[in-house]
């Protein structure tokens, strides 16, 4: 009798058990991280870098596989291939059962495209792998310019980047308890939902939008406030702009998706994010000011290691409850659908700022810029920065552009210099 | 790179127009960028074609052999056959189409599939017993041997399908109730038993 291969395997964590119950072809859960480059790309190093990369980063060989109970990881010896860019942005990568890997790389003229499928990792811990990429892509291609040279901060252990962070941080205490209370008297009102006329295909058209950190900042500052709750406020005053009037008595509602490895001790691979929700009901002629202001005002209230806490117990008592656990997959499956639909209805859009991306100074010269985009079912935006250098994605189901040409040409009249290229 | 004057942006790429509001863009003296930044995907409509195809021949099967009827009548009602044939028919395909990339699975679904089908075509036909006698004890035979054969086949470990053996296994055991239950009507049941024989060979053997 023939042995069977021990194969290792891994649960997934805590966020990402909703990925694959509500992915569907309209919504892949699949986000992108570009990067642009001055050179054209060279196929085969990429590939080379590819190789390098992913045995660093072991979770990215896994496959999805389907349980009784739940979905799990399973550890795959697939090689991964870079191809030529030919699918739409953000296209599919989970379909099913096939069982394949769950990125994808790809290259066109002078842009490298790492696309993930949510279960593997969130956009934090998907920049290590992209930055990694990147950094063995420049080494391999310019070996006498870059010998030497390590990417900073990637020293974590791999057992260390396999973490289920949610597991190890979570604190359930009086301070839950009495939240949980709180809540309950909290009355939730239905957000405004954004229409349009979906695309063919259910393809996302992508605007992308290319400015000075710096010009930004200067701006955000007038208003004494941050980067992100001014892109924020921005991105709120444009939707209420392109809103019919019947649907300007709801509040327009951001989902702000954190980085939870900032406030608590992580550095894991994989997804380690909780969500809050910032919104403005706008009454007639409110100005940028008042959304700024009120939009400020949330983010402060609700990003406390307190208020993020609360959100994880809430996520993993699902994850404990044991009426959860003895159902079926198809069942938690169709369970969890509905409560995203249910969330849903509370939200607008969303909005996800990556951040900073920081590569080796010697590398700049050689990189042009950054970009993230998601898939989407209503307008989203995205933004990380690179060096000086930020771009504002924001990505659409649907045909329109009124949200998009608000927002940019509001930036425009501020007098920064914006370069937009789009996938139209 | 060009300029649109109303949005008050430099867009990239090869556009005459501006992405955003749709005007015309002005040329800017550099000439670089007019290259394209993501590439043209062609759009996927054949397969929606072969769909419309097949929609388009079953509903126009269906009304001729309606009309056809009506033109020249016949005691049996053979186009509500027609009818249902085309349903069956639909009803294998979509499982196929849904569950296609799992073979395993596709199986399990068209062994719950066809006999529910056939018992209807049999009643519907004048109860001549042989969908309960012949048809489901030969199917789950079938099924039990496809399901070995593509596992050895596609190499699937016993890990990736041992939960489909397992209802092929548990369906194999109904036709013995057939017998039980005395639903059978043939004198030639013995049929029944040799799925749930052949499962409980297989047992021993699959894990290799």
């Amino acid at each position: 009798m023939k042995h069977q291969k021990d194969v290792e395997w891994s649960k997934l964590d805590n966020a990402s058990k909703i990925f694959p119950a509500t992915w569907n072809p309209k919504d892949p859960k699949v986000f992108r991280f570009s990067c642009e480059l001055y050179a054209v790309i060279v196929p085969d190093i990429l590939q080379k870098a590819l190789e390098i990369t992913v045995s660093n980063f072991p979770l990215y060989k896994s496959v999805l596989k389907r349980g009784i109970f739940w979905y799990y990881l399973e550890s795959s010896d697939i090689r991964p291939e870079v191809q030529i860019e030919s699918t739409p942005v953000c296209a599919p990568i989970y379909v099913g059962l096939k069982s394949n890997l769950l990125f994808r790389v790809s290259y066109f003229k002078r842009r490298i495209n790492l696309e993930v499928f949510h279960v593997l990792s969130d956009g934090a811990g998907a920049i290590r792998f992209m930055r990694s990429l990147v950094y063995y892509y420049l080494t391999l291609l310019h070996p006498e310019e870059f010998s030497g040279k390590i990417l900073e901060n990637d020293a974590s252990s791999i057992s260390e980047q396999m973490d289920d962070s949610y597991k190890k941080h979570y604190v359930r205490g009086k301070t839950y308890r009495r939240m949980v209370k709180e809540e309950k008297i909290q009355t939730k009102v239905n957000a405004y939902k954004i229409r349009g006329i979906r695309t063919a295909e259910n393809r996302m058209t992508l605007i992308e939008g290319s400015m000075s950190v710096q010009s930004v900042l200067n701006e955000a500052h007038k208003y004494n406030t941050t980067l992100t709750v001014f892109i924020s406020s921005l991105f709120i005053y444009s939707i209420y702009k392109a809103m019919p009037s019947r649907g300007s008595d709801k509040p327009v509602v951001l989902t702000v998706p954190v980085n939870l490895r900032q406030f608590f001790k992580s550095v894991t691979s994989r997804n380690f994010f909780s969500t809050v929700n910032v919104g403005y009901k706008f009454e007639q002629d409110d100005d940028l000011q008042l959304v700024i202001q009120s939009v400020g005002e949330s983010f402060k209230k609700y990003l406390t290691v307190e208020q993020l806490n609360y959100q994880l117990c809430k996520f993993i008592s699902f994850e404990r409850n044991p009426f959860a656990r003895v159902v079926p997959l198809p069942v938690k499956d169709f369970i969890l659908r509905l409560a995203a639909k249910s969330y849903a209805r509370y939200a607008t859009s969303n909005i996800s700022n990556v951040g900073k991306i920081v590569m080796p100074s010697e590398f700049s010269c050689h990189i042009r810029e950054f970009s993230v985009c998601t898939s989407v079912r209503k307008p989203q935006i995205t933004l990380c920065s690179f060096n000086d250098k930020m771009v504002i994605s924001i990505t659409s189901p649907f045909k329109e552009m009124e949200i998009q040409r608000t927002f940019f040409q509001m930036l425009a009249a501020m007098d920064i210099q914006i370069e937009i290229s789009s996938n139209l | 790179m060009k300029y649109c004057n109303a949005c008050n942006v430099r867009v990239r790429g090869t556009y005459e127009r501006c992405v955003l509001c749709g005007n015309t863009l002005s040329a800017l003296d550099d000439s670089a960028d007019q290259e394209e930044i993501f590439p043209v995907v062609p759009p996927y409509y054949e397969s929606r074609l072969a769909m419309r195809i097949m929609i388009f021949i079953s509903l126009a099967a269906i009304i001729t052999s309606f009309a056809v009827r009506m033109i020249f009548p016949t005691s049996v009602n053979w186009p509500i056959f027609v009818l249902f044939g085309i349903i069956s028919s639909w009803l294998s395909m979509v499982v196929i189409l849904r569950k296609g990339r799992n073979i395993p699975k596709v199986i399990i679904w068209q062994v719950t599939i066809v006999p529910v089908l056939a018992v209807f075509w049999d009643w519907q036909t004048g109860w001549r017993g042989w969908a309960l006698d012949y048809l489901i004890p030969a199917l789950y035979l079938a099924a039990e041997v496809v399901m070995y054969v593509t596992a050895k086949i596609m190499k699937l470990s016993i890990r990736d399908y041992i939960i489909y053996a397992f209802f092929d296994g548990l369906f194999g055991i109904i036709p013995i109730l057939f017998i039980l239950l005395h639903w059978v009507i043939h004198s030639t049941h013995q049929s029944s038993v040799l799925p749930s024989a052949l499962f409980f060979i297989g047992h021993f053997h699959i894990p290799g």
